[in-house]
């Protein structure tokens, strides 16, 4: 582009209204201005498919949904907070959502970063084995869970034929805890790439000389991990795992097409609930309520990334 | 706005041997060891799985569900005949998906580069309410999203229609364009348009011709994780799409009955679904940090 490199010297040949304009670039605008026409087309967009559906979703947890011909509200009050509040199969989800969370975004966190520090170390052919460690996350979720079916099969899944040939006969989606441990490690598999590609981002980054300063202070390698390295990608890290939070609650595809929630609700995280109230006992008005619970939880993690950004200057 | 500016796959400083693999010099024989054992380990963990899937698709009569896992057998391409011909042929899927993908990637993409430059240049005082807004729309809950759009598609007579599932895509991908590209055009200095505006060009010129070309890398990144976005949607598809709208994910799902499961047709599909994303997110490989961190982090 030869524009990018015209300079501003080239104004001598302006008219003179123009030169006024680039004396006075924060002159107050009248209506939106160039970038909020920009925004326009993109925010009454948006507005239609989030702000409509957030109030209709407002409106729906106060009401019965009526869905024969159509769809009607009917007022019910506060008859479906009150019953998301009380009932204990819902709680029981909320616990498992917990669980599930700790468990997939922990895993992934400590084997991310340990992959991470581990490919950082590699020099020539990082390239190669990070694209091959990235693949996962490219899969759609509901084909890591049926290939997690296929590959624990109990007659002829491949990893429990090595279960077997070590002596481990089970059927894992078949027993609750095994059947939990199963679903949170096909996350694990699909996601852990994404923590392995933010961290070694993180570690890209760190300057060089404060490493050297380390190792002629005598510091060893795992002090330097801890001390130095850590520290200094602690944002990196974070953002890491704000993403990897709000994305656990999003996604549970691969709950769904594995065990649906079972066996005995073992695996039934909230959002599977919700599809379950909302499209198979048809208690849409309910399922709003529960959706709701999700949105504040998604929203306060959205919060605590945005004020993450702007304090540490990452945004604007 | 970055927090890094190293590349992600770039070697810390020039390697020292030239050829195969090497390691930083100062690493000790156990250190090396340790480092390749993990790798080696991670590697397999993550491998398997997918050359497992490829293998079953090759594999024609009972192969695929031998009681005794075969690594070696006779390839055969019946799975992949099979999906194209008969009574459930997946062209019609393919369509819908393609359709559903790169429309609701393209619209998107459109109208997110438009809105993510004015949202970087912007000086408004709602600036970063709307910002909120914006990346909390991108992370709601799919579900908590599914319900409310499901009347409105009901009372709009969306519902089973290719325009709805677009729309739907919609709600996530027009978000994550618009704040994706917000973060990209933010790392270029507005003195470049200034620049141009000093030399005759109009705002929509100077947005044009100078900062779009310059924005390449982040329109592809922004275009293909939205494609790959959609493209992988199942929580939607299967409330949304009907005959005339279902996806490949759902022509997976499909084939789990209560009768049994054709595995070769289903590791067939997978491998469809799977190798053009895989293709599309490696080519992307430099900006996937930034991408996917929603620009909070640049390995660039």
């Amino acid at each position: 582009m030869t524009q990018t490199t015209a300079q501003p010297t080239g104004g001598q040949e302006l008219a003179p209204e123009r030169v006024q304009q680039m004396k006075q670039p924060r002159r107050p605008r009248r209506g939106l201005g160039f970038p909020g026409l920009l925004m326009a087309p993109a925010v009454i967009f948006m507005a239609g498919l989030s702000i409509i559906p957030f109030l209709t979703l407002i409106g729906m947890s106060f009401s019965r949904v009526r869905l024969l011909g159509g769809a009607a509200l009917e007022w019910r009050g506060l008859d479906n907070w009150a019953r998301a509040l009380t009932d204990p199969n819902l709680w029981t989800s909320w616990a498992t959502t917990v669980l599930y969370f700790v468990v997939t975004v922990g895993l992934e966190l400590l084997i991310g970063i340990g992959v991470a520090v581990a490919l950082h170390r590699v020099l020539r052919g990082r390239g190669l084995v990070l694209s091959l460690v990235l693949l996962p996350m490219f899969v759609a979720p509901v084909i890591v869970g049926l290939l997690g079916r296929y590959l624990v099969d109990p007659t002829f899944g491949l990893y429990t034929n090595w279960l077997q040939a070590v002596g481990i006969d089970i059927d894992p989606l078949g027993s609750p805890v095994t059947a939990f441990i199963a679903v949170a490690l096909m996350d694990v598999w699909e996601w852990t790439p994404l923590i392995t590609l933010i961290t070694l981002a993180g570690l890209s980054g760190v300057n060089p000389s404060v490493l050297e300063a380390a190792a002629l202070d005598g510091a060893g390698r795992t002090r330097t991990l801890f001390h130095i390295i850590f520290p200094s990608i602690s944002n990196v890290l974070l953002v890491a795992f704000l993403i990897r939070s709000m994305d656990a609650v999003r996604y549970f595809d691969i709950i769904t097409i594995t065990t649906n929630g079972g066996p005995a609700d073992a695996t039934k995280i909230v959002p599977l609930r919700l599809y379950e109230t909302a499209f198979r006992f048809f208690d849409l008005g309910y399922a709003a309520a529960i959706g709701l619970m999700m949105l504040a939880v998604t929203i306060a993690m959205a919060k605590v990334f945005v004020r993450l950004l702007d304090r540490k200057g990452l945004a604007q | 706005m970055s927090t890094t500016t190293a590349p992600a796959d770039a070697p810390a400083r020039p390697p020292k041997r030239s050829t195969g693999l090497s390691f930083d010099q100062k690493m000790t024989p156990g250190g090396t060891v340790v480092t390749w054992v993990v790798l080696g380990v991670f590697l397999l963990w993550t491998l398997i799985p997918l050359v497992w899937m490829l293998l079953g698709s090759f594999k024609g009569g009972d192969d695929v569900t031998a009681a005794d896992p075969k690594w070696v057998f006779t390839p055969s391409l019946e799975n992949y005949v099979g999906l194209f011909t008969g009574a459930n042929n997946l062209l019609p899927y393919i369509w819908h998906s393609v359709v559903a993908a790169v429309v609701s990637a393209g619209l998107s993409l459109v109208l997110g580069t438009l809105a993510g430059y004015g949202l970087s240049r912007t000086r408004m005082k709602r600036k970063s309410d709307l910002s909120f807004w914006i990346i909390s729309t991108r992370m709601a809950p799919i579900a908590a999203v599914v319900l409310p759009l499901f009347l409105m598609f009901r009372f709009a007579g969306l519902i089973d229609t290719l325009p709805g599932l677009i729309l739907a895509y919609m709600t996530f991908n027009l978000p994550f364009a618009t704040w994706l590209m917000q973060a990209f055009f933010a790392e270029i200095p507005p003195s470049l348009e200034e620049a141009a505006l000093v030399s005759g060009c109009t705002r929509w010129g100077a947005f044009w011709n100078v900062i779009l070309p310059l924005s390449k890398a982040g329109l592809v990144t922004t275009g293909i994780l939205c494609l790959v976005f959609a493209w992988n949607d199942y929580a939607f598809a299967s409330v949304f799409a009907g005959p005339s709208s279902q996806t490949l994910p759902i022509a997976a799902s499909q084939l789990v009955t209560q009768t049994g499961v054709d595995w070769g047709q289903l590791t067939a599909i997978g491998t469809i679904v799977v190798v053009p994303m895989v293709v599309l997110g490696l080519a992307v490989k430099r900006w996937l940090v930034t991408g996917l961190s929603l620009g909070a982090v640049t390995g660039e």
